[in-house]
């Protein structure tokens, strides 16, 4: 991997570790994302944000295969992704984390590489190989939580399982990395730990990082380049100390609009 | 409040906006109510329902009452029927555990969460709902005919029995798992065996225990009846001494499998409830 400077500039197209160009997805006759274009380089994070409806969820879901768009291109690392299937250097983490909670954080983080795994070595547990499981806690050791491999999944607390559920994406391998609202049902302090996690895969492990935010704080803070996204198109991309506040309120006028601005 | 001057609590008062289309629904609940009545009325008609012949058939009742009471409590008796529970209660016990591996792929053939082929899971489908549909007791009937009177018939039949009732309920305790682990392993290249071994099976694991310990339930039970077809356990001796009317022996019988149907019930409904606890 060539050395790279810690700009937050955009990377030039066709450098960028995730890219998607005209990204259009309908339901019906509602178009949810109508041409979408955005990058993310290999060490950025980079923050979605838009409307409720705008299409950030829909957008990442087709990136990482969980729904089949109807046009457009998405490459990661050069290589084109067919729709609907999932890439293994793609890994997503959800609002609602989606661990499984019975099993113990060491086997969540183990089911990360299932996709490489042949069935002799995955149809339970206890087929992991060795060197998986060594693997998974190194991974978990890099979110801090080595020492919590035995305990159940579901006992941890949100903003420990949402590192567990990252720990499973470094042990997936992913080059890129999407969140969806990792941080909203956070508290505070949580929120501020998984960010800086996320920041910290991208400047130390070179991770392409694309996180769905609603605070505009945090977005400030933890990315290089925020991009708005209004009724499925890319409304603007920024470095992220560009954001003005007049971005931010036209983006969500829509939001103020559907809550009857009641105040 | 700035709006208008009523005063009454806090906010004022506002006219309800009416609810729409309510006569619609007044409308149809009295077309339900007629046709359920009717249907009610038919029902009485074609069973000869008649409390008259109940009435009259009271005296029948307290001499049968009087031949039982008090129960035959002879060694040889109780002997003989400590023996047939422990068939009976064998019979519900194998019917229940060997029907676990046909209902477990049935269920997880026929469940959405699961199926990725429309086709496999419709047959599964199928296969579940004959086998639920065809009675325990048309089952034993056949293999009685099969391989002779007696409890092994019973066991096969409540295994045919149970596959369906189990891989069915199996398979909806699967439907209703959360769908957010399934989609995450799903984006990380898990196939669909991976998935069911990694997330749904553990996810769903205290539910089919539930419903496991509930079905032995309800086949001990059934083995019961069985035995009235010649089945064995308790039910067969219930039918012998029926037909030799020793009406004393035959309440020993019903006393000793009350009992142990009770102890089965109260004791997986403690099982359950730790686990729905836990
Ligand atoms: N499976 C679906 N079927 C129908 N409509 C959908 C589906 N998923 C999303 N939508 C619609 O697509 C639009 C965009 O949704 P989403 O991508 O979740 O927005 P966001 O994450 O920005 O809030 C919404 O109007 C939503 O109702
Ligand atoms: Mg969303």
């Amino acid at each position: 991997m060539p050395a790279q400077t810690n700009s937050p500039t955009a990377p030039e197209v066709g450098t960028a570790t995730l890219s998607v160009r005209g990204l259009t997805k309908r339901y019906g006759d509602r178009t949810v994302l109508d041409g979408l274009d955005f990058d993310v380089g290999a060490g950025e994070v980079v923050s979605v944000l838009g409307a409720n409806g705008s299409g950030k969820s829909t957008a990442l879901r087709c990136v990482v295969g969980l729904v089949r768009p109807e046009g457009g291109s998405i490459t990661v690392a050069g290589r084109t992704v067919t729709p609907g299937v999932p890439l293994s250097e793609v890994a997503m983490v959800f609002q609602r984390i989606h661990l499984v909670p019975r099993r113990s954080v060491l086997d969540n983080v183990c089911a990360g590489a299932l996709g490489r795994l042949p069935l002799a070595q995955s149809w339970a547990t206890w087929a992991f190989p060795q060197d998986l499981r060594e693997e998974a806690m190194a991974c978990l050791d890099r979110v801090g939580l080595a020492d919590r491999a035995h305990d159940r999944a579901g006992r941890l607390s949100g903003g420990q399982q949402q590192r567990v559920a990252i720990a499973r994406a470094l042990c997936q391998r992913a080059r890129v990395l999407l969140a969806d609202e990792p941080v909203s049902a956070l508290d505070p302090a949580a929120a501020e730990s998984v960010m800086r996690l996320l920041h910290s895969l991208a400047t130390e492990d070179r991770i392409a990082v694309a996180a769905v935010l609603h605070q505009p704080d945090l977005a400030r803070r933890y990315s290089d380049r925020v991009v708005g996204l209004a009724e499925g198109r890319l409304e603007f991309a920024l470095p992220a100390e560009e954001l003005g506040d007049h971005r931010i309120d036209e983006l969500y006028a829509a939001d103020y609009r559907a809550e009857g601005a009641a105040l | 409040m700035t709006t208008t001057g009523i005063t009454t609590g806090g906010a004022g008062r506002l006219p309800v906006p009416p609810r729409p289309r309510r006569i619609a629904a007044v409308g149809s609940a009295v077309v339900l109510i007629v046709l359920m009545v009717v249907a009610h009325a038919v029902a009485w008609r074609e069973t000869e329902f008649s409390v008259g012949a109940l009435a009259d058939g009271w005296r029948g009742m307290v001499e049968f009452l009087g031949e039982a009471i008090p129960p035959d409590l002879s060694d040889t008796t109780l002997e003989r029927g400590l023996g047939a529970c422990v068939v009976t209660l064998a019979i519900g016990l194998l019917g229940t555990t060997f029907s676990i591996p046909f209902s477990l792929v049935l269920a997880l053939l026929g469940s959405r969460t699961t199926s990725r082929s429309p086709v496999v899971y419709q047959a599964a489908r199928f296969v579940m709902s004959f086998f639920r549909a065809v009675p325990d007791i048309v089952f034993a009937l056949i293999f009685v005919t099969a391989v002779g009177l007696g409890p092994f018939a019973g066991v096969l039949a409540l295994i045919c029995h149970n596959t369906g009732v189990m891989g069915k309920l199996w398979s909806e305790a699967m439907e209703e798992i959360d769908e957010g682990p399934v989609e995450a392993l799903r984006t990380a290249g898990a196939s669909s065996v991976q998935i069911a071994s990694h997330v749904v099976l553990p996810s769903a694991a205290p539910q089919f225990v539930g419903l496991l310990l509930y079905r032995f339930d309800v086949n001990v039970r059934s083995s019961l009846v069985l035995g009235l077809v010649g089945a064995g356990g308790i039910g067969f001796l219930i039918n012998k001494s029926i037909q030799l009317f020793r009406f004393d022996e035959m309440m020993t019988y019903i006393v000793m499998i009350l009992a142990l149907i009770v102890a089965v019930d109260v004791l997986s409904g403690k099982i359950r409830h730790r686990l729905s606890d836990a």
